[in-house]
């Protein structure tokens, strides 16, 4: 079976089928670039302070942009751009609008409100007239204690994109009266499985953050135990990785095939990933935490074992993109062995970055095999080496890709034709060679013990020695490299910018994606069992996780021993720091 | 379910990679790698550290032969204590703690590096085998100052090392042709028993004094300064143990200028 767009839709935008849905997306994707645009521009201004080549906030404000930085591009924008693709794929796939619009419109909001909060909070950390402190970082590890707004601003977010997740589901289930025999078609599918993982990951957090994190900032309690409210926050913390990855996963599945001039390999198999991820996000987050206390090796143990199974699903990506790829190639009269890789459409920016992205992601599959051996990670753990690799991963796989989608996308949800497919070219190229000199330079840095999360890294007793090159060339790289994403990102919002004051709206694409070589019906129908492999995603998280948290809640306490709340800011809490030399002081 | 045939290669190929790494890194931790920080050394109220068995008083400890322990506590943004120093060739145990923030324990270019959680005890052990000094810093974000968290540790010459510790108590002043004592305390913090000579040096003299101490020991040393032989006036003293050094001067007046003050 050939399963392209219904003939009925064929040739029209997405604004054309569903003009109402439309609008949710593109606030969500704006609200997205917005999240990208600040939180680049902090990354510059991270890079430069770092390596010594411009430095012009204190040290101390440091620690407020990186706090920026991570929420704004690590949960807004990813998470914005998601709630937009997956609405649009739901909704394209199901050829059926939502159930509400209004509901729509409501979780947008809340998620908007979510972000405000954070982001007001977190500026307090620079402003005087803003008298709040979240200088915590994405992390937010207690006893470091914010706002209570930061945490209530969090929360609002989250609940916002399990509202989002309600509403796919409603849409489908109403899909599913009026189509009781078939399939769920692969988008929706994939929408679904991310949905349920989210749900199953968040948990963690949102535990974390009410029972523990808020009445304590609120002084409803005076103590929280740090390992446990860590170990919640790792318990969400990988799954979200894998969160921010499933939109480009799904772009890679089921818009790069097209692009490319062909159609997927194989729909079961995508199905079978999506739903590996689903099983394998959740009970692998202590393998963020191979370097705690108060963990038994064995429980790292199992999440080293998880960890490396859930290799399993991004290898069988990378086989089915580039295969599906190659026989696109190969419908547009490609040849050869490695030849049918000039018949690929390189000058479509869309495909080009999304393949770059790819690119990238295979590099970053083999830092990640490091990061991820239990003992190598000793070397590498909190060094500039993982920052290095999560910039290939969420910082381009996924970034990269979005930017690529958006030129396709935004198109297809305001009905203007791309201001100019050139600049797009330039800037996606341009992303991935910045991001060459940024990622490798970082990831050279970490092998030498350079740290992360650190404003001004140069010791008074030391010197860091690279086994190659020199430390001040390394750096320059690391500025250098981003010089060229900041610019890449102003192309990026420059043309997204002009593309939504186009007047041409000729010529746009029909709203499809692609079709599949292999469809649903070569796959068994279990495959769609949500209920099942939820049920064993749950289970599976049981099994990893209860004995690691009944042994940190037996150990320390649920409430920990009176732990209070640090805001450790040199200029406001002199004596609270006094206080704590004077003591070890003979 | 339809499967491709070069999909069920590739399926193939990519579970014995899968497995291949388990087992590398199986390999690895029981093997010869370094044992993974875990839960054995328990968990501490931070707000008891001072009065902690083990962190009442840090810094090093000898444990008998080549082994050695090293206690530690992180604090924003240092670590006491801030300096440490072991021999080569010894097995060294680190026990770190928080007293407020997590903070890391990071010894820069080796694989000791842990979290220091507060609550929890991080304990690692590590053999170092030749000389060298190496960069402590925290890698883990503990507020405003966290950049300028750092220690060192220094890995000494076996031969060179030890956990004597000296201190002297000697009067300032003296009437001249009093007789004065300068007393030392000499503490030997190995499990070895300690051999070596004293020696005080003041003005052209020079008293020496063999001393044996017991493992976790200490000795008393009182040297009978001739104050005549000195004459009136400022003399500088020292008084070496091995390595360790203490001086001070003593001051010889005539009789109607004061008498015999301690400090
Ligand atoms: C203009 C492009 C970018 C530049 C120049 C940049 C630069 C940096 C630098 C220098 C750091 C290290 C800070 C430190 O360790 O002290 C950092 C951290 C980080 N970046 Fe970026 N970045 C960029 C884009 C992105 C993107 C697109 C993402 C994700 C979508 C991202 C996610 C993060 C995260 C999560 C951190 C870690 C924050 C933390 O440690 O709390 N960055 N970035
Ligand atoms: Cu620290
Ligand atoms: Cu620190």
């Amino acid at each position: 079976m050939e399963v392209t767009r219904m003939s009925s839709t064929a040739s029209r935008t997405y604004l054309d089928q569903f003009p109402a849905e439309a609008k949710v997306i593109k606030a969500a994707f704006w609200s997205s670039f917005m999240a990208l645009a600040i939180g680049g521009l902090l990354g510059l201004v991270q890079a430069l302070h770092r390596t010594d080549v411009l430095r012009f906030i204190d040290p101390a404000d440091y620690y407020t942009v990186l706090t920026a930085h991570g929420v704004l591009l690590a949960i807004t924008f990813t998470i914005f751009f998601l709630v937009g693709i997956f609405t649009w794929a739901v909704t394209t796939s199901l050829d059926r609008g939502v159930v509400d619009i209004r509901f729509t419109w409501a979780w947008y909001i809340m998620m908007v409100v979510g972000t405000i909060l954070v982001g007001v909070s977190i500026l307090g950390g620079v402003v005087d007239a803003i008298p709040t402190y979240a200088d915590v970082l994405f992390t937010f590890y207690a006893p470091l204690q914010a706002h209570p707004a930061f945490y209530v601003g969090l929360v609002l977010f989250v609940v916002g994109s399990w509202l989002a997740g309600a509403d796919w589901f409603r849409t489908w289930w109403a899909w599913r009266k009026e189509n009781p025999d078939e399939r769920i078609p692969l988008p929706t599918f994939m929408a679904l499985t991310t949905t349920l993982f989210w749900y199953l990951c968040t948990l963690g957090v949102a535990l974390s953050i009410l029972v523990f994190l808020l009445p304590w900032s609120l002084g409803i309690v005076d103590s929280v135990n740090p390992l446990l409210t860590r170990t919640l926050f790792w318990y969400f913390g990988h799954a979200v990785v894998y969160f921010w990855l499933m939109p480009a996963y799904m772009m890679w599945y089921i818009m790069l095939p097209k692009l490319s001039g062909g159609k997927l390999f194989s729909d079961p198999l995508a199905r079978v990933v999506f739903v590996l991820f689903l099983l394998l996000s959740t009970p692998v987050g202590i393998h963020h935490q191979y370097l705690d206390p108060g963990i038994a090796e064995g429980y790292k143990f199992i999440a080293m074992t998880n960890t490396m199974f859930l290799l399993l699903p991004s290898l069988l990506t990378a086989f089915t993109v580039v295969a599906s790829m190659e026989h696109g190639a190969r419908q547009r009269g490609g040849t050869g062995y490695l030849g049918w890789l000039k018949a690929l459409p390189w000058r479509d920016p869309v495909f080009t970055g999304m393949a770059l992205a790819g690119l990238m992601f295979a590099a970053a599959g083999f830092s990640g095999m490091i990061n991820a051996g239990m003992n190598i990670n000793y070397l590498v753990h909190n060094s500039w080496w993982v920052v290095g690799h999560f910039h290939l991963t969420v910082g381009t796989a996924v970034a990269l890709t979005f930017m690529a989608a958006a030129y396709w996308f935004i198109p297809q949800v305001t009905g203007k034709a791309l201001w100019s497919r050139q600049l797009a070219l330039g800037q996606v190229l341009l992303w991935f060679v910045g991001m060459t000199f940024m990622s490798n330079a970082m990831h050279r840095s970490g092998l030498f013990g350079m740290p992360r999360r650190t404003a001004e890294p140069q010791y008074q007793g030391f010197n860091f020695e690279p086994a190659v090159g020199t430390v001040g060339e390394i750096n320059a790289q690391v500025a250098l490299g981003a010089v060229l994403l900041t610019v890449a990102l102003a192309m990026f919002l420059l043309n997204m910018v002009l593309t939504s004051f186009n007047d041409d709206s000729d010529s746009l694409p029909a709203n499809t994606y692609a079709g599949t070589l292999s469809g649903p019906e070569d796959s068994p129908a279990v495959l769609d069992n949500l209920k099942l492999w939820t049920a064993i995603a749950v289970v599976l998280v049981i099994v990893g996780y209860t004995l690691p948290l009944a042994s940190i809640v037996d150990s320390g306490g649920l409430f920990g021993p009176d732990i209070s709340g640090f805001q450790l800011a040199i200029e406001t809490d002199p004596a609270l720091v006094l206080e704590s030399v004077r003591e070890v002081m003979p | 379910m339809n499967i491709h045939t070069y999909e069920k290669a590739w399926l193939v190929a990519a579970m014995v990679l899968i497995v291949g790494f388990i087992a590398t890194i199986t390999y690895g931790a029981v093997g010869p790698g370094i044992a993974m920080i875990d839960d054995d050394a328990g968990s501490i109220d931070p707000n008891e550290i001072s009065d902690h068995e083990r962190f009442g008083e840090t810094g090093v400890e000898h444990l008998g032969g080549n082994e050695y322990e090293v206690n530690v506590v992180a604090q924003a943004w240092s670590y006491s204590p801030s300096e440490i120093e072991v021999p080569a060739g010894s097995e060294v145990t680190f026990y770190v703690t928080s007293r407020d923030v997590t903070h890391s324990f990071t010894v820069v270019g080796t694989n000791v590096n842990t979290m220091v959680v507060p609550g929890q005890i991080s304990e690692m052990t590590v053999q170092f085998d030749e000389p060298g000094e190496y960069g402590i810093l925290c890698n883990e974000y503990c507020g405003e100052g966290h950049h300028t968290m750092e220690g060192l540790l220094t890995v000494v010459p076996e031969d060179e090392f030890d956990l004597t510790e000296l201190s002297t108590d000697a009067p300032r002043e003296v009437e001249a042709g009093n007789e004065t004592t300068i007393n030392a305390t000499v503490s030997n913090g190995m499990q070895d028993g300690l051999e070596t000579t004293a020696t005080l040096e003041i003005g052209e003299q020079q008293y020496e004094r063999d001393v044996t101490i017991d493992g976790e020991g200490s000795a008393e040393l009182t040297f009978d300064v001739d104050t005549d032989a000195l004459g009136e006036g400022e003399h500088d003293w020292t008084l070496t143990v091995d390595d360790h050094e203490e001086s001070g001067t003593l001051s010889v007046v005539s009789g109607t200028d004061g008498g015999d003050t301690n400090e």
